[in-house]
Parts: C-alpha cells; structure tokens; sequence
C-alpha cells in the first residue's frame, strides 16, 4: 500500500497498526538520526537555562489560563485585527476553512500562492483544495517544497523530508525541475533558493499559520529558520493566516515565556532565525508588507475538545516537536503510521479527540506509555495521562462519546479486569499460563499465537512466561531480609 | 453569514467551557522575571559572541576602521550593488557616500522588489538587540522597508548601543503597538537536507552587524 497517499487528506480511518507494520526502513533511520540532533542540543540549551522548570511552570498555566477563558480571548483577537485593518473569519470546519480562503483568492483574482509551512493548512488539506479551484500553491520550507514535488507526506513535524536521502533529493529535482542537480545539500538548497526565489517575487497570495496569536494586539507570530515565513508575508500583496483557534496567547509578556521554550525545545536553538510579529497589513506603502490581511479562525473541533476537562489540554501544544524526539514508538515507525498531518505522542491524543475515537481507536494504543513525552513537553501536557483517559473512551465510551474498539477488545479488557481483580483467578492463570504455553514455546519466545493474539505475533514473539511473580517476589522479600 | 458563523465558534467555545457572555477573565497567571542586564561592555561582548556562534559576523567598528571594515565586507561578498533604509542613524554615517565611493551602485530601498532581490547588499540599522540569544530587532516604516534586511544576499546590520534590551520583555514593551516587528537571529538557515546545516535558504546567507560606538 501507499505509506504517504492517506496523509493529508482528512482520514476516515487511521490503520496504526496496518501502517506500522509497513513502514520502509529508511524511515526509522533517518528519523532517529534528526531526533538524536534535536535532542541532544536541546539538552544543551535546557542546561544553560537556570529557569527552565520555572518556564514550563508558567508556560502551563499560561496556556491553561487561556483555554478556559478561550471565548472571551478570541472576542479580543477579532476586536483587535479588525482595528489594525485586518479581516477576520471564522470557520467551523475544514470545508468551511478552504472555502473561505479559495474565495478570497478568487475575488483576488490569485493564481499561485506562496506557503510558509503550517499544520493548520496541512490540517485543512488547504492546498488540494486550491489546486482544484485551478490556483498553484508552493510549499516554501525546503523539507516541504521536496515533498510536495515528490507527491509524499511529512515524516517528522520539524524536518518534514528528512526520510530522503540527498541523491533521491537530486534525481528528484532533475526530474520535477529539469535543472543539473548534483547531491551536495548545498547545492541543492542553492537550486531551490533560486526556484522559489521566482515564485515569492510573483504570487499574488503568501499563506500561513501561525505559531502563535497575540489577544492584545491581534498580532500574528511566525517562527522560522529559512525566511521563507518572512517571504511569504511580506512580498504578496495579500496575506492570508489560517489558525486554530488554539493558538491564542493573552498578551506579550504571556508570548516571552513561550518563545523562551519553543525553539529551544523544537532545533535546540535559542530563538529560530526569524520570528514575525505581525499586526494586520501594511500601514505604510514603502515598509513593504501585505495591503490586505485577512485571518481565518479554525475551529474544526477544538471547541468540542475544550469540553472534556481532561482531553482539553491537548490544545496546550505549542508544536514544537520534542514529544516526537523522545518517544520510542515515533521513533521506530515514523510520522506516516499516525496517518494525518500530526503524529507521534502528540498526534496520539490529538487526532482521536478531533476525528473522533471511532476513526482514530488504534492511536492511543500507540504508546508505551513510558512517559518521556510529559517529562520533556514544554508546556506539561500530560500526555500519557490523556492516552490513558482516550483508552477508556475507546473501550468503555463516556459522557462524550460513545465505545468505539472492536468487540475483542472490549472483551479482552473485561477479562483482563476480571482476571486481575479476582486473586483466585489471577493465582490460577498464574499456573495454567506456563503450562498451557509449552507446545508453542521456542528457545523462551513464543512466535506464533493463536487468533485473536496472533495479532500481536504476527509482527514480533512474545517473550515465554518465565515464572511466578509472587513466587519470584516471595523470594526476593526473603534474599533482602537476609541483607 | 460570515457573522454568523463566527458567533457560533465563540458560542461553541463558550459552551464547552460552560462560561456565560461577558463572564469575567480571571487573573493571567504570573510570568517570570525578566533578566538584568550587565554591564554594556559585557552585553555587546555577549552580543557579539552569540552572532558569531551562529555563523554571523558581528564585531565593533569604530570610526576610524569604518572605510577599511566596510571595504573588507565589498570583497569578501563581491558586493555590486546595494540598497539602505534611509534613517538618519545611517545618514550620519554618511554609508551610502562610502559606498558610492567604494564603486558600488545603490538602489533605493523603494525599488521595485525585483530591483532589491538583485541587490548584493541591503543595510540597515538594529532597533533592539538581545545579549542573551543575539538577537536583533528591527521595526519597519516608510523609511524602514522590511525587504531591505530579507531580499539582498547579504544583511548589514548597524547597531548602536542605544539598541540593546536586557529581555524580550523591554523590546515587546517597546514594540508591541507598532504593527510589525522582526527578530532575526543568526542569517537564514535550514537542515531539511540530511539535517546539514546549510546557510541562506530564502533570506541572506550572510549576516554582518557592526556595534558602532563613534
């Protein structure tokens, strides 16, 4: 099947464990050699600041403060863009949201855009849409530009093509852009410098999101390392910024201790090479600058999210990246098996609480639960705790949704629960288990199961029962008494 | 419609959190204390380390070594042409003289925008710079066009130290209400190949600030 084709399309059903176990493995390679760099200068960045836990303190209370009070925050956003001249547009759904911005295009009479990389957009699948409305609309990230001409999906939220190798980058742009390109990283970046440079100087229309949106002043803020966020937004003569309404922050001293923590936590740097702040369009002709900004507002489920008191703090996320780079399940099967725009433990609570846990069951099993995740999330996003809680509404179902796993699974936990909350029972699988296992037991493994639990074998053995834990703890009790 | 439709974001937003219309904001939870400065020199010394660790170029020029700085500069990046913000804080510098004499063509920053991306060289001044991070900070107006430090190959940034904050908090205190503000930290860079680390991708691939101090 094709790893890439369901990624930026809204999904209907996310396959975790069918993608998984199809994921080529240059994948896994290349993404733990970038999770590796971020983190490991991450660790140096987060040494040198002796207030770090203090940000993360106030960075969480910050973002919950704001949730809570969302309605009355994004009453300021829209009150204050409209004052600095721009437009404001709400969009309760995907559709909604493209519809709004291919209208403004087409009023404009726009036929290529220019797009700083943004997971809003992504999220909409903006750019599908605009092609089919017969509008060009160019990825400007590097990472983005060669995925989007190899037809592909990102595989990590920070370096979208790091799964490609540079000869794969050259035959590519030799093929999609008929130029001599040799693989040298630099000269490939040369040759896409030039190839975009064209485009930035002649779309009539830059697309963004935004990392952050400033209530006080209605200011957009946009982080990047290329310039190309600057490009986007400062050559077209008409800015469009299609944002979650998650993204709010209350005013500018809110704003200092989140771009404190996010490209510290995202590259290790300790600011990105430009961070925008932009406050509707131009006010002057000569300062260059858009002359009409316009700002859509997207919805498409976070209002429903923000009901549920445990899940709300998913849209804490400020998307930087490092819950990615630390987890273990991300790291060996990529961005492509979490199967939309977001992935790794972030995506594991997000999608299913957007898409509903219907279409998204599998993803909160898609985790160890190790817990590295909340320990490095930079605005204390519980995560593992919030996997837990998706679980339950998979399995169970609650106040907000109705069970959604399949009945095997909803069996199996029943028994499970049974089996560990009876002492008499669990003592008795305790002794049928080993015994019951020895026809299939090899060298300790067991490599084959029986279905429903072939489910499990198909893609690695499972380790034999060894022996009895009570057994093994009465004795372990015993050896230390003796110390 | 569009009305409409976005009462009811705000109205599902509302309802979700079970909060009435108008119903109070409570308190924005406390943010951290900004840094203290040192002493100036120690700033620009840090200022200028940071650039430098960042693959920038950054030292301090005095009056006296301007013509020969500024001439090294031409060299090293093969400079033809070039535009700069016309403010005052340059006009004293009498640069865009220097540079005429130095045989280099200058375009007017309200060129067209094909005009200042054939530009090698775009000058401008710093508005606010950050000793921790080396950062720069630079606001934008008729006379300050923002394509002047984006479009060129390379960025000249002259920097007084008037400009320097302690924290991110003076600058935005001082920016925020001017509708654009741009924090550049280091030249454009990327490592979206191979993560290796590649300068100038869309913005200029050299970044120069001069600490001037007459």
């Amino acid at each position: 099947m094709n790893q890439e084709a369901h990624i930026s399309e809204t999904p209907t059903y996310i396959g975790f464990g069918d993608y998984s176990t199809h994921v080529p493995g240059n994948i896994p390679t290349a993404v733990q050699q970038a999770t590796d760099r971020f983190l490991s200068t991450r660790a140096a960045r987060v040494a040198e600041k002796a207030n770090w836990e203090e940000l993360r303190r106030a960075a969480h209370e910050i973002r919950l403060h704001t949730l809570l009070h969302l309605d009355s925050y994004l009453e300021q956003v829209e009150r204050q863009v409209t004052k600095a001249g721009g437009h404001v547009h709400w969009a309760r759904e995907a559709a909604e949201a493209r519809t709004i911005v291919i209208d403004i295009a087409k009023r404009h009479n726009v036929k290529t855009a220019v797009k700083v990389k943004s997971m809003a957009t992504e999220e909409i699948g903006l750019n599908h849409a605009l092609e089919t409305a017969g509008i060009q609309a160019y990825e400007t990230d590097l990472g983005e530009f060669i995925i989007q001409l190899a037809g592909s999906g990102p595989s990590h939220i920070i370096v979208p093509a790091v799964h490609m190798k540079k000869e794969e980058v050259a035959t590519l742009f030799r093929e999609k852009l008929g130029v001599e390109a040799p693989a040298d990283p630099l000269r490939l970046a040369a040759i896409a410098r030039a190839t975009l440079r064209e485009r930035f100087l002649t779309a009539e229309m830059g697309v963004s999101g935004a990392n952050f949106l400033v209530a006080e002043t209605g200011t957009l803020v946009i982080v990047s390392n290329e310039g190309n966020g600057r490009m986007c937004t400062t050559l077209p003569n008409l800015h469009v910024a299609v944002v979650g309404i998650d993204k709010v922050v209350p005013d500018w001293d809110s704003l200092t201790v989140l771009l404190n923590l996010l490209a510290r936590s995202a590259t290790g740097q300790k600011l990105s090479a430009y961070t925008s702040f932009i406050t509707g369009p131009r006010r002057e002709e000569g300062e260059n600058g858009p002359q009409e900004f316009h700002l859509v507002l997207l919805d498409n489920g976070r209002s429903r999210v923000l009901q549920d008191p445990v899940g709300r703090e998913t849209l804490k996320c400020i998307r930087c990246g490092c819950c990615l780079n630390v987890c273990p399940v991300y790291k060996s099967v990529g961005g492509y098996a979490y199967g939309w725009f977001i992935s790794g433990p972030i995506g594991a609570i997000f999608s299913p609480q957007i898409l509903g846990v219907e279409a998204a069951r599998e993803l909160p099993f898609a985790s160890s639960l190790c817990g590295a995740c909340a320990d490095v999330c930079p605005v204390k996003i519980p995560i593992p705790h919030i996997l837990l809680h998706l679980r339950r509404r998979v399995v169970e179902g609650d106040q907000f949704e109705s069970p959604a796993a399949p009945a095997v699974l909803r069996t199996g936990a029943r028994l499970g629960r049974l089996a560990l909350a009876t002492p008499w029972l669990y003592r008795l699988g305790t002794r049928l288990l080993p015994l019951l296992q020895v026809p299939l037991k090899r060298d300790g493994w067991l490599p084959a199961l029986p279905p429903p639990l072939n489910r499990w074998t198909k893609v690695r053995p499972l380790p034999a029962f060894a022996g009895r834990f009570r057994q093994w703890w009465g004795k372990r009790q015993g050896i230390r008494d003796r110390v | 419609m569009a009305k409409r439709a976005g009462y009811s974001v705000i109205e599902n937003v509302r309802r979700a959190l079970g909060r009435t219309a108008g119903a109070a904001v409570e308190a924005r939870p406390a943010v951290l204390a900004p840094r203290q400065a040192g002493s100036i020199e120690a700033e620009i010394d840090s200022l200028i380390k940071e650039i430098n660790a960042l693959s920038g170029s950054a030292q301090r020029v005095s009056e006296d070594d301007l013509n020969q700085v500024l001439k090294g500069l031409l060299q090293t990046q093969e400079v033809k042409k070039a535009t700069l913000w016309q403010t005052a804080g340059l006009a004293d510098l009498g640069l865009e003289g220097r540079l005429r004499e130095m045989g280099v063509e200058i375009m007017s920053p309200h060129a067209d925008k094909y005009v200042l991306a054939e530009c090698d060289l775009g000058v401008t001044e710093v508005d606010f710079a950050l000793p921790e991070t080396g950062t720069l900070g630079l606001l934008s107006s008729q006379d300050k066009p923002r394509a002047v430090s984006l479009l060129p190959r390379v960025h000249l940034a002259i920097l007084r130290p008037a400009a320097l904050r302690a924290d991110l908090h003076d600058v935005f205190a001082e920016a925020k209400d001017q509708g654009y503000l741009i924090l550049i930290t280091g030249p454009s860079r990327t490592a979206d190949i191979e993560l290796t680390v590649t300068l100038g991708v869309h913005g200029p691939q050299a970044l120069y600030v001069w600490v001037y101090s007459g």
